[in-house]
């Protein structure tokens, strides 16, 4: 998932100002220079996206959900499954296209931002089922 | 019938249910507001383009005033047919809001629902008398418009007190006085800070939000001034202005008068010099508390307090002062904050928190103001320092924790350092440690889960307990009326009952609700009491003339002790007397072991299938620590080192014992005992209250038990007096029992427990119990 957007959105975006260049000054050379460019770009996120991919985790512990995430910003997220006010699992039209699913966790505090992405829709729903049950087995007040 | 009617409706009379429509002024009021929002509508349009008015002839002018008519005559109507079909019924059965003319919406909401009461006035109401009334139950508010102001003074009240679970009777609060026109505090209502405006308004001029747009906009026409190009800049600055003018709306206008006060139902504060709001506080839903300083107070040593209030952070979008605001003290000094703050958390001791400050390799990442960042916490509280131009600290109960997260940049890992954020729900309150040790910070965010888990486990205990107590005194007024006595006449209360004076010879003793077979026990004691009436060991001991229930609540009336009570005695004495008399307690003590037990060898005697009889003193003892310790056990794995430690030690050691049983009163303590006068001075002439302690056991334990739990009477020499009086006891009893008094001070220590659900100061007397015999033995 990360991989194709990391794959088309660079290119887009250094196309525009390359025809533009191109268009208007002629000089195409410039243009191929800001394809290379991008392409430089893209090879650099490539490397980078396997890392990234791989820095996502999670595990269920006995009473809270780890996730962690991020390569040069790090962040370990502890969320008590008795905190849980709701578990969401999204798929947007390009996450449906490679059967991919998000599962989001929120609580009362909007700054939780506790969100697992390129899960698979089998295991996106079990986390779902799962983390459900323990909330309720944990539900306490606010 | 159609207006609010100043004298309540006969029951009687009235067999249908009445339902009332909001005070006639209303369509009145809301037209006026809707003329002033166009008013300032039109004039935003008009005033800063300038430009239009040459489009506008005199014609333009009169379309312009006939639109505004027609618009005013519209709202005029459509304010009408609101008022018209709003009717509400508040009373002892239901709170219902009906409106809508034509789609009619019927709101029903259960008082227990209902989490805060508002009385908002804006200023066209507030000229006419009318006051708004705004429920907030649950994710939505409901806005009552409007009633006459003493009327929503005296329905916020009620609602206020049906809110909390207790009986009230809409018409016994009729008689309450109107509150004033400015404060708007209840008669029962308790000013805790007043903020005058000359401190508000100083404040708010050196306050940082304040003399920053200010410095800029100054900056901004001095620099335009000069190079002569004002007009250009006048796009940035119409909305910087905008900005200032609103500040000044919120920060001045919307705080001024701003009063915090103490109502039987929590914290309220009222504020406003245009539109007076008055709003409920309740501590339960606080989720945090902010204490922040500018920069510029701190030579006057003031602060702001905000807090985190539960479902009030959803209105944030809508700029609106009158709104519900988590502002508690817009401007205060230390005493006042503290003040504010101990109601705010009420029980928790902030100064006693040790803070650390972030490493000094901090300050190549944060060089505006690493020295002001600081964290720490304890068994019940987090608290997070930051900033310098404005300095916050953020206090959160761990209760209140939603989530925890560890953040760490790319430098930051160069420095091995990381962030903390710990989550509490939408407001103000953000407590982030910033950059502290990797390490530090991995074990304050996994040990801050464990802490949230063990408080909130903690608060739901103490929930129960209080839902437990309103239950007790149910049907206590219609007992305490037939004794002919008031309520005013209490002797005294425990955790089992509480005890009313009848007469001189008798009191009436009314079990709690929650207590365990109270019918039970009583009858146990009373057979007891009855066995012990013909021995005569120089005490006077109790004795239940009567058991008795009416309307569910179990009572006994007993024999009233002569003398008055020890515990309420000591306080006052002085050392002389009160050594004097702790020797005559210490006497007493030791007869009560001359006692007559019902059944020989080691057992229970009062209980659940009492008397239970056991072979040696160490078994009776660990059953009798099986049932605290169940519930505390948790607890005590988090709070005493070695816990497991400590009971095999005790129970090793009181397998060692070998003593003759003698009756064990088991709670020897001067709440328990009385005093009277005696020829030589005050003498302790009694002993009450046998109970579930009560066993046919090591009569140590109960010499043991005087001293050590005189630790636990609230007077200021009480330990020294304890250790005085085991001065005494092993005087007397040879110094081999100065071992065995440790061993039951571990013994009662994990006897009482239980009690950290219920009472701190009884569980860190346990506490300190099972500490100190770490090293003795």
């Amino acid at each position: 998932m990360q991989i194709l957007t990391t794959l088309i959105v660079p290119p887009i975006i250094f196309t525009i100002p390359a025809v533009i260049v191109g268009v208007v000054s002629g000089k195409w050379w410039i243009s191929g220079l800001i394809w290379a460019v991008a392409l430089v770009i893209v090879i650099i996120r490539l490397t980078f996206v396997t890392r990234s991919w791989r820095s996502w985790g999670y595990v269920e512990r006995e009473d809270d959900l780890y996730i962690t995430h991020g390569v040069m910003f790090r962040s370990l997220i502890a969320v008590p499954y008795g905190r849980m006010q709701l578990v969401e699992v999204e798929s947007g039209p390009l996450e449906r296209a490679f059967a991919l699913a998000t599962v989001t966790l929120k609580t009362a505090s909007p700054e939780t931002g506790a969100r697992i992405p390129g899960l698979t829709p089998e295991e996106a729903t079990r986390l779902r089922d799962r983390l459900t049950e323990l909330g309720e087995a944990h539900a306490s007040g606010l | 019938m159609i207006t609010a009617s100043p004298n309540p409706p006969d029951p009687t009379a009235t067999p249908i249910k009445q339902t009332e429509r909001p005070h006639p002024l209303t369509p009145l009021v809301r037209g006026w507001l809707i003329l002033v929002a166009i008013a300032i509508g039109w004039g935003r349009e008009i005033v800063p383009g300038g430009a239009g008015e040459n489009q506008f002839g005199a014609g333009g002018l009169t379309w312009l005033l006939l639109v505004l008519a027609v618009v005013v005559l519209l709202a005029a109507i459509a304010g009408f047919i609101t008022w018209y079909f709003t009717r509400f019924v508040i009373d002892d059965e239901e709170l219902r809001i009906e409106s809508g003319a034509i789609f009619k919406k019927s709101t029903k909401i259960p008082f227990e629902r209902v989490q805060s009461v508002d009385i908002v006035q804006p200023l066209a109401a507030r000229i006419v008398g009318l006051a708004e009334l705004r429920l907030d139950a649950g994710n939505s508010t409901t806005k009552l418009r409007y009633l006459s102001r003493g009327k929503a003074s005296r329905l916020r009240d009620y609602l206020l007190t049906r809110a909390h679970g207790q009986q009230a009777s809409i018409r016994d609060l009729d008689q309450q006085a109107a509150a004033s026109v400015f404060t708007d505090l209840g008669v029962a209502d308790r000013s805790l800070v007043r903020v005058l405006p000359q401190r508000l308004i100083v404040s708010f001029l050196l306050s940082t939000e304040w003399l920053v747009p200010a410095a800029i906009t100054i900056i901004i026409l001095v620099v335009t001034a000069a190079l002569a190009a004002m007009p250009y800049a006048l796009g940035g600055l119409i909305p910087l202005l905008i900005g200032m003018l609103t500040l000044v709306w919120r920060r001045v206008i919307g705080m001024f008068n701003f009063t915090l006060a103490e109502s039987p139902r929590g914290l309220r504060v009222t504020r406003g010099l245009t539109n007076l709001t008055s709003q409920s506080v309740p501590i339960d839903r606080i989720q945090g508390v902010k204490t922040s300083q500018p920069l510029l107070w701190k030579p006057l040593g003031w602060y702001r307090v905000d807090v985190d209030i539960l479902g009030y952070g959803h209105d944030d979008s809508d700029n609106n002062e009158s709104n519900a605001s988590s502002v508690l003290l817009p401007v205060a000094d230390l005493a006042e904050v503290e003040l504010a703050v101990g109601r705010a958390l009420p029980g928790f001791d902030l100064d006693a928190i040790e803070l650390h400050p972030a490493p000094r390799r901090a300050r190549w990442l944060r060089w505006f103001d690493f020295w002001t960042l600081r964290y720490g916490w304890d068994d019940r509280t987090l608290i997070t320092e930051h900033g310098w131009l404005t300095h916050s600290r953020d206090v959160i109960p761990h209760a209140k924790t939603q989530s925890v997260r560890i953040e760490q940049g790319p430098v930051q890992r160069r420095l091995r350092l990381a962030d903390v954020h710990v989550h509490t729900p939408r407001g103000p309150v953000n407590a982030v440690a910033h950059q502290l040790d990797e390490r530090a910070a991995r074990e304050l965010a996994l040990s801050q889960l464990d802490r949230a888990r063990a408080a909130r486990a903690a608060e739901r205990q103490q929930r129960r307990v209080d839902v437990a107590r309103t239950d007790d005194h149910r049907g206590e007024a219609e007992l305490l009326a037939a004794f002919g006595i008031g309520r005013d006449q209490p002797l005294g209360s425990g955790g089992e009952s509480e005890v009313f004076a009848i007469d001189h010879d008798r009191v009436l003793r009314l079990y709690r609700d929650r207590h365990e077979a109270p019918r039970q026990t009583a009858a146990q004691l009373q057979a007891l009491y009855q066995s012990w009436s013909d021995s005569d060991i120089g005490l006077e001991l109790p004795l239940i003339i009567e058991l008795g229930e009416l309307n569910g609540r179990f009572f006994t009336v007993d024999r009233r002790f002569s003398g008055r009570n020890f515990s309420g005695w000591l306080q006052h004495g002085d050392m002389t007397q009160r050594r004097a008399a702790l020797i005559t307690f210490l006497d007493a003590t030791e007869r009560l072991q001359h006692l007559r037990s019902p059944v020989p060898g080691f057992a229970r005697l009062v209980g659940d299938g009492a008397p239970q009889q056991f072979g040696t003193l160490v078994e009776l003892l660990s059953n009798m620590l099986t049932g605290p310790t169940q519930s505390s056990r948790d607890q005590l794995e988090r709070d005493v080192p070695h816990v497991a430690e400590v009971w095999n030690q005790l129970h090793a050691a009181l397998a060692q014992r070998s003593v003759a049983p003698a009756v064990v009163h088991g709670d020897v303590c001067p709440p328990n005992a009385y005093l009277s006068q005696g020829p030589e001075g005050p003498v302790v002439t009694g002993i009450a209250d046998f109970s579930p302690h009560t066993v046919h056991a090591d009569p140590l334990m109960d010499v043991a038990g005087a001293l050590i739990f005189l630790e636990l009477e609230p007077y200021a020499d009480a330990a020294a007096d304890a250790a005085w009086l085991e001065a005494v006891a092993v005087e007397r009893h040879g110094p081999e029992i100065v071992g065995w008094i440790d061993v039951y001070r571990r013994f009662y220590g994990f006897y009482f427990s239980n009690a950290y659900a219920f009472d701190r100061t009884l569980y860190a007397w346990c506490l300190r119990q099972l500490g100190r015999s770490g090293g003795s033995q």
